[in-house]
């Protein structure tokens, strides 16, 4: 599926953004010029060579900061999509097979969570627990779960049931070879698309709870955070939010291209375009993996 | 000529099931002349000319495969062809008029008073949410403008002339209750509540067990003896459009390729294809088994 | 000589529903089908037909009765059990929507060789055995890098027969095997099953229409409401049918030439049948 999605344009877009910021994420306090820390007397500085993107009003490089705050938000979004994929995903499948009484309980817990604004529940819980971003982070990952619940128990049912399922029990087929065979591939698209869009909401959750100040305490640098501080300034310095600013819209835009791309070749309508699939994945060999 | 169709007969006529050859009648209920259908999106034609009269009382079947363009004549017949398909030659007439020149208000008078339609997945077109009784209810009041009372009584009345046997019951029903067979009942109850002259069956009874098409089959021929409703049937079994027309259309890619009473058709095929439909019936089916009276073969 | 039976059903008793929406789908069944023969198993929509095919293949557990397939009995069978039969390859199942019976991810190739795949067969030596099975579906081995849904419902179907032939079985049920078909497409599958009778297997056709199977059946089982009302050979219950209810389903099988004269003899049926 991975060379499905890099074969479409808008998927080695999306890919190449996100590899770009994930690489700030993993090397950006290693290639950025100053340390995020350092104060100094040039305070709100200009672009020029040697401060790419100015200062802030402390005398700190701003590109500097960029670079290292792009840890804690890829982290962040990460570490949300994460817990909503295994706090979801797992009761979504497992409410197929489980019974009715577990089916329902779940249903209506979902039904719960998606009625609850998520930001300020994340502000409501740091004020009940302590201003962590790790419990800020799990809320929101638990408010995020619904859609991998939904999505997963779509794709469970639409196999549990289905004829093809019962041809391979029917020939003999262990539950591990269902499971491997038919319906990994059918979950596997979903799942990843939500995971993206995931991520990106991820993104903007972390952001906006960096600036409000959740989370990550100043002087560490995040997108948000600087967004915020930015505004206090904006007279001194009204480019200044362009760049954080851009680099989440970039990035949340990656993500959503990105669960695009997965979802345009799977499912109908990738099975339709799969007519146009390249010379080698024709091959008249038979029992070839799926996939 | 044709305007002598203008006057509609009210008497209902007794019709014994007579297999011959109807001369072309002047009061036609419907008159259709090498009609052509042509899909504009595509500019090619899909259906070459098809012609064929229906008189007060009689039946006419059409027997193709999908794609062989009997579905889109009813379509035409109807006026509900989608968008992008047009009449793009000869000419409709419907009891005495002009399918091409009548506006949206003119048709909506004309479907379910003066012709109607069945067709193939009775479920889907009835609202899954009401009860099917209202339903027939609903198109009486409309079509014969009376009070929801006595629509209530008079669609009580078309559930059972349809043969249903506990009405009462199936009106208070709801369509997930019904089995298909009682579905397509109440579809040919509310598509002849408004008393319509021409009844067009397009594969109704396609996707029914054997024995309950036998059931919507003869009901249909009930009703052809009791009112004198003139049908057309569209199936793709030439064996089902057998039990009841008087007079047979085979198409095949939009081609009509054999044209003629029932009996010229079973038992003098002129087009190989109508041949092969016979043959398959012959090997496969059960004429195979049945000692069949050596009078029946003309 | 006797034949030995591939399968036998004993006094079949099967169940839908919990507590009180408990129906009785299956009343008391009974069947056998000798190897090589082939028998119809005709009934209508809620006659428990397509039922007892599942309860046969093992996918609808029974309450009562006993199954017994190629000489192992399978009444009181665990999943284990099921499993180990299964592999044997004895028993496979057409399905009556090709569409829905074969995964639409996978290659029509990868679905017919996927019953030898599970038996343990490599790769290559299941491609090997799948092939030879091609020329008896006439499947062009061109489409089997298709997914199904690049293929038409006439080819579909002939793929679900060859996926259900790989493991040379002894016992094949196809359940509405044709009834989705065209006509040209219909005659097509037929004389394959035709060429399988031939060969030796059993078959066992579900339908609602005896006229589309009577070519190919030895014997004909008739079910109504769950229950067996008549059971024999082809001829004889075309013919001589007793049961009101056979007799009402010859009547109202769409023949070219006797269905109309038969009307009021249906109805007379139909009334006696609802008393």
């Amino acid at each position: 599926m991975i060379r499905r999605v890099l074969a479409q344009s808008t998927g080695r877009l999306a890919v190449g953004i996100l590899s770009v910021i994930v690489f700030l994420a993993i090397f950006g306090s290693v290639i950025a010029p100053y340390s995020p820390l350092t104060n100094s007397a040039t305070q709100l500085a200009h672009i020029s060579g040697s401060h790419w993107l100015g200062t802030d009003y402390l005398g700190r490089d701003t590109l500097s900061r960029i670079l290292a705050g792009s840890r804690a938000s890829v982290i962040g979004a990460i570490e949300v999509a994460v817990i909503a994929l295994f706090v979801g995903a797992i009761p979504g499948v497992l409410s197929v097979y489980l019974g009715r009484v577990f089916e329902w309980v779940t249903l209506r817990l979902v039904d719960t969570l998606i009625s609850l604004p998520f930001l300020l529940v994340a502000v409501a819980v740091t004020a009940l627990l302590g201003n962590g971003i790790t419990q800020a982070l799990l809320v929101v990952g638990v408010l995020l779960a619904p859609s991998f619940y939904r999505v997963s128990r779509a794709a469970a049912l639409s196999v549990a049931h289905s004829q093809y399922v019962e041809a391979a029990q029917i020939s003999g087929a262990s539950t591990a070879w269902i499971v491997r065979r038919h319906v990994w591939s059918k979950v596997l698209p979903p799942i990843s698309i939500s995971m993206a869009y995931t991520v990106g909401a991820g993104f903007v959750v972390v952001s906006s709870l960096s600036f409000l100040g959740i989370g990550v305490q100043p002087p560490a640098p995040t997108w948000g955070g600087m967004l915020s501080s930015d505004l206090n300034y904006l007279s001194y310095q009204p480019w200044a939010p362009v760049a954080p600013a851009l680099l989440i819209i970039a990035t949340v835009w990656a993500c959503n291209l990105l669960a695009d791309a997965i979802r345009d070749v799977s499912g109908e309508a990738g099975r339709a375009a799969a007519n146009m699939r390249p010379k080698w994945r024709r091959k008249l060999a038979l029992s070839q993996g799926g996939g | 000529m044709a305007f002598a169709a203008g006057r509609k007969t009210e008497s209902r006529v007794r019709e014994t099931e007579s297999r011959a050859a109807a001369p072309p009648v002047a009061s036609a209920l419907l008159s259709v002349r090498d009609v052509h259908i042509r899909d504009r999106a595509t500019d090619r034609e899909i259906v070459h000319g098809i012609s064929f009269e229906l008189a007060p009382g009689r039946v006419v079947g059409i027997v193709g495969e999908s794609g062989s363009g009997k579905t889109l004549t009813c379509r035409a017949v109807l006026g509900i062809l989608p968008d992008q398909l047009v009449v793009s030659g000869g000419s409709i007439r419907l009891a005495g008029r002009d399918l091409a020149e009548l506006s949206g208000k003119q048709w909506t008078e004309l479907r379910g008073s003066t012709i109607s339609a069945v067709f193939q997945d009775p479920a889907s077109y009835l609202n899954p949410s009401i009860q099917v009784g209202p339903q027939i209810a609903e198109v009486i009041r409309v079509k014969k403008k009376v009070r929801r009372r006595e629509a209530r009584d008079r669609a009580l009345e078309l559930l059972r002339s349809v043969q249903l046997r506990q009405p009462e019951s199936v009106y208070g029903q709801y369509t997930y209750e019904l089995s298909g067979g009682m579905l397509q009942r109440v579809l040919i109850a509310a598509a002849i509540a408004a008393d319509p002259k021409v009844l067009i069956a397009d594969e109704a009874t396609t996707s029914l067990d054997v024995t309950v098409q036998a059931e919507i089959l003869d009901l249909l021929a009930d009703l052809r003896e009791r009112t004198g409703l003139a049908q057309v049937i569209v199936a793709h079994d030439l064996a089902v459009v057998a039990q009841v027309c008087d007079e047979v259309l085979v198409m095949r890619e939009g081609d009509v390729v054999e044209h003629g009473t029932t009996a010229e058709v079973l038992y003098r095929p002129q087009h190989e294809y109508t041949q092969l439909l016979i043959a398959e019936h012959e090997q496969y089916g059960l004429e195979r088994f049945l000692d069949i009276p050596r009078e029946e073969r003309a | 000589m006797s034949a030995r039976s591939v399968l036998e059903v004993e006094d079949l008793e099967v169940h839908y529903g919990l507590g009180r929406r408990r129906r009785r789908v299956l009343d008391g069944v009974s069947l056998s089908v000798s190897n090589g023969e082939a028998v119809g198993l005709i009934g209508e929509t809620g006659s428990g037909k397509s039922t007892l095919a599942r309860a046969v293949v093992g996918l609808v557990p029974f309450s009562r009765g006993r199954i017994v397939i190629d000489g192992q009995d399978v009444s009181q069978a665990k999943a284990r059990q099921w499993r180990d039969l299964r592999r044997r390859g004895v028993v496979q199942y057409v399905f009556q929507d090709p569409l829905r019976s074969l995964d639409p991810d996978l290659t029509v190739g990868q679905s017919i060789v996927e019953p030898l795949l599970i038996q343990g067969i490599s790769g290559a030596e299941a491609d090997a055995r799948a092939r030879a099975f091609l020329g008896r579906v006439r499947l062009d081995p061109e489409l089997l890098g298709r997914l199904p849904g690049e293929l038409s419902g006439g080819q579909r179907q002939r793929v679900s027969v060859a996926r259900a032939l790989v493991t040379e079985p002894k016992l094949i049920m196809l359940d509405e095997p044709v009834s989705a078909l065209d006509s040209s497409n219909r005659v097509q599958v037929l004389e394959i099953l035709k060429g399988l009778r031939e060969a030796g297997v059993g078959l066992v056709f579900i339908s609602h229409d005896l006229g589309s199977v009577a070519g190919l059946t030895d014997r004909i089982a008739v079910l109504y409401q769950g229950e067996l009302v008549e059971v024999g050979p082809t001829r004889s219950i075309i013919n001589e049918p007793r049961h009101v209810y056979t007799r009402l389903l010859i009547d109202s099988a769409p023949t070219l030439r006797s269905a109309a004269a038969k009307r009021s003899e249906r109805e007379q049926l139909r009334a006696l049948l609802h008393t």
